[in-house]
């Protein structure tokens, strides 16, 4: 363990109504070596996903957030070394052998990835993709797989299923292939199911479309959704819970309301004054976060956002924990906002 | 929704293309009407204008080679007077372009010519030695491509493995192998030293499936090994590479499909397609090995007959024999596209 001191939170547990996690991860550690380099791509991630839920994990590009979802369903490569836990409904995932992973992924726990174009085989009909899935955990006949993945193309709302059952990936648009990933990633009825930036390739009004999807199928299913973005509106308007992540840690967490009403890391508030908004003047320039994410091979003293931290001060050289500073709300910050967000930008 | 289709073969995200499966010149057909049969008849129409410019080439070529057949025809001795009568008779005092033309419109009408030689016709001589070439060729592939697809796909199952990398050592060790070389240690080992097969001749399929067989086993391990070589190290990168970077992989393995599954069922088929343009571009390369091979091996194949007709100044047997390779790699190409054409499903049904 680096000197970095983390407390492994409890997060969101509270409130009374919270149903039992279906997903518990714990310390989540994931260490690359390449080049005879380590690179800490995850260092302690915790966070739980409750059933019928939408977790958002949130954070920059390079922040870890795909290799931390990666990490869960077993598809990090041979040089990725994952440490922690996670718990899934009762069997822990890290360490899990490779044949013991391949039972679980698809069947308890699935993904939808970034790019519709390429995520789906271009040579394969979109049926028989769909069919592959659901035949991978359950022995069913050809044709009884086929009306499944009908009953799938239907669910996830995909126009004339019949048809599209015989086309092959290239003949649908980017909104309805994202639609036959979800059916595929749905196939098993998983309890747990990731969307890794599932909406970041498509138009505003096609990611509506698909977010909406997601939001009705966590809700009609009961499944718990992860969903990654480095868009923190996104998070804003449709998750239940939310993540930060920054530099392989969490940051910040907690639920979408309270977050919102209270941003405390001034992280998560740069990344929210980087969102353009409606009701900002249009001559207003958009604030992006100056300077860049600290080298995941590189050994970080201190809070790992000092160097682009606006209240850092000598403090900030020992690394703040993540802790539960408010009900239900947790972060790592010496110097949390407070207040209006808005006037504070003005100091 | 704006977002529009992707062509699968455009540059991937890190700016990388994927290999082997670039220019083959179909594009996607668009609107209605089948793109399958517009895309045959394009290529088709595409190949004639290829085809008689390789006709000029071949012509212009053979005009510039040393040395004067009607001469060579009537003998060292001859007289200058007897030269010339023959130069007649073989039509050879006419303008160039006028034996051009006289030439193209006689393939037309189905006659190749004669030897100036033995007098036969050349369309007698073809139908007599394109069979052997045929199976020799064929068989190559054959060979070749039942070699290459298992093995590498049993590299491709552990990059780096011990199988692996003896593999990619026994295909470099082949590839740096000339053709000529392996051709004399396969006599060496399977005629000589063992007795095997017999070191020359050719035995006609009529004689028997085996004799036949037995004759062509080391001209066609000759041609397949080291194009066994070449296909296995190209495919086993391909599968690999689609095995590391491709999005559809990391689809298939979260579905919880088995990895030997991954790779033959979705990195194989999309290697397929790179593998058969590779196929496509190397039946030229084959072809114009049968010429060296037969004449190692005694077959009475084209590439035999080209030689005989060069050494002997057969003009018309020459030309028709270069003609015919050259046509051959160009509608082998045609062939390829279109099984492209017929395999892919983006191009099978263009895009909408
Ligand atoms: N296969 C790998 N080998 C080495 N480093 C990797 C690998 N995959 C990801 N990383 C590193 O892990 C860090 C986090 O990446 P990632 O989880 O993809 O970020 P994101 O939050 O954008 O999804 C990055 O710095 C990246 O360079
Ligand atoms: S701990 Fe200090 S440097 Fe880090 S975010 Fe808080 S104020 Fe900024
Ligand atoms: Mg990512």
């Amino acid at each position: 363990m680096s000197t970095t001191m983390t407390i492994t939170p409890e997060p969101a547990t509270s409130d009374g109504i919270g149903d039992k996690p279906v997903l518990r991860v714990r310390d989540l550690q994931v260490t690359f070596t390449r080049a005879g380099k380590r690179i800490r791509a995850a260092k302690g991630v915790s966070f739980n996903v409750r059933p019928g839920k939408m977790l958002a994990i949130i954070g920059e590009s390079g922040s870890g957030k795909s290799v931390t979802v990666r990490a869960l369903m077993g598809l990090l490569p041979p040089s990725a070394k994952v440490a922690g836990s996670a718990d899934l409904d009762g069997q822990e995932l890290v360490g899990l052998s490779d044949r013991k992973m391949r039972l679980v992924r698809g069947q308890e726990i699935s993904m939808v990835f970034q790019d519709p174009a390429r995520s789906l085989n271009p040579t394969m009909s979109v049926g028989a993709q769909i069919v592959e899935s659901v035949r991978t955990h359950r022995t069913v006949g050809r044709k009884e797989a086929a009306e499944r993945a009908i009953e799938l193309l239907k669910l996830v709302r995909l126009p004339a299923p019949e048809k599209r059952f015989h086309q092959y990936p290239h003949q649908l648009s980017g909104g309805m292939r994202q639609r036959v990933m979800i059916a595929i990633a749905l196939a098993s009825d998983p309890k747990v199911l990731i969307a890794d930036e599932a909406t970041t390739a498509l138009d505003v009004t096609t990611q509506a479309q698909i977010m909406e999807l997601l939001v009705d199928l966590r809700e009609r299913l009961g499944t718990a959704v992860i969903m990654i973005s480095h868009d923190l509106g996104l998070a804003a308007s449709y998750a239940d819970e939310v993540l930060v992540m920054y530099a392989g840690q969490v940051v910040e967490q907690a639920e979408t309301s309270e977050l919102f009403a209270n941003v405390r890391m001034p992280y998560t508030r740069a990344l929210l004054e980087a969102i353009p908004q409606v009701s900002r003047p249009s001559h207003s320039a958009l604030t992006v976060i100056g300077g860049h994410p600290p080298d995941p091979s590189q050994r970080i003293e201190g809070c790992p956002f000092r160097p682009r931290c606006v209240r850092a001060t000598e403090t900030c050289v020992t690394a703040p924990a993540l802790l539960e500073h408010d009900a239900g709300h947790w972060y790592a910050c010496w110097h949390p906002v407070t207040g209006d967000p808005r006037e504070e930008t003005e100091s | 929704m704006t977002d529009t289709a992707v062509h699968p073969h455009a540059a991937r995200p890190d700016g990388t293309k994927p290999p082997g499966r670039q220019g083959r010149g179909v594009t996607q057909g668009a609107g209605s009407g089948s793109p399958l049969l517009r895309l045959f008849g394009r290529r088709l129409l595409m190949t004639i204008p290829l085809l008689l410019a390789i006709s000029v080439l071949v012509f212009v070529l053979l005009e510039m080679m040393p040395g004067d057949p009607a001469r060579n025809q009537a003998g060292m001795d001859a007289s200058e007077e007897q030269v010339e009568a023959v130069r007649q008779r073989m039509g050879l005092d006419r303008p160039a372009p006028e034996r051009y033309f006289g030439w193209l419109f006689g393939l037309f009408r189905g006659d190749l010519g004669q030897s100036s030689v033995s007098g036969q016709p050349v369309a007698d001589m073809i139908a007599d030695r394109a069979p052997v070439t045929l199976e020799l060729v064929v068989l190559a592939f054959v060979v070749s491509l039942g070699i290459a697809i298992p093995v590498a796909l049993m590299a491709a199952r552990k990059p780096g493995g011990l199988f692996d990398r003896a593999t990619m050592v026994v295909a470099m060790t082949m590839l740096a192998v000339p053709n000529f070389v392996l051709a004399m240690l396969l006599v060496l080992v399977f005629a000589i030293t063992l007795q095997m097969l017999p070191a020359i001749g050719f035995v006609p399929l009529e004689d028997g499936l085996v004799p036949n067989l037995r004759s062509v086993a080391m001209p066609v391990l000759a041609l397949a090994v080291p194009l066994a070589a070449f296909y296995t190290r190209f495919l086993r990168g391909d599968l690999v590479e689609q095995m590391n970077s491709a999005d559809y992989v990391d689809t298939a393995r979260s579905k919880g499909v088995r990895p030997g599954l991954v790779l033959w069922l979705h990195a194989f088929r999309n290697s397929s397609f790179g593998l058969l343009t590779i196929v496509g571009l190397n039946i030229g390369t084959l072809v114009g090995g049968t010429v060296i091979i037969e004449q190692i091996f005694a077959m009475p194949g084209m590439g035999m007959m080209m030689l005989e007709g060069a050494m002997s100044q057969d003009v018309a047997v020459v030309q028709m024999c270069v003609f015919i390779f050259a046509a051959v790699a160009v509608l082998a190409n045609l062939v390829v596209d279109l099984m492209y054409a017929v395999l892919d499903p983006r191009i099978r049904y263009g895009s909408h």
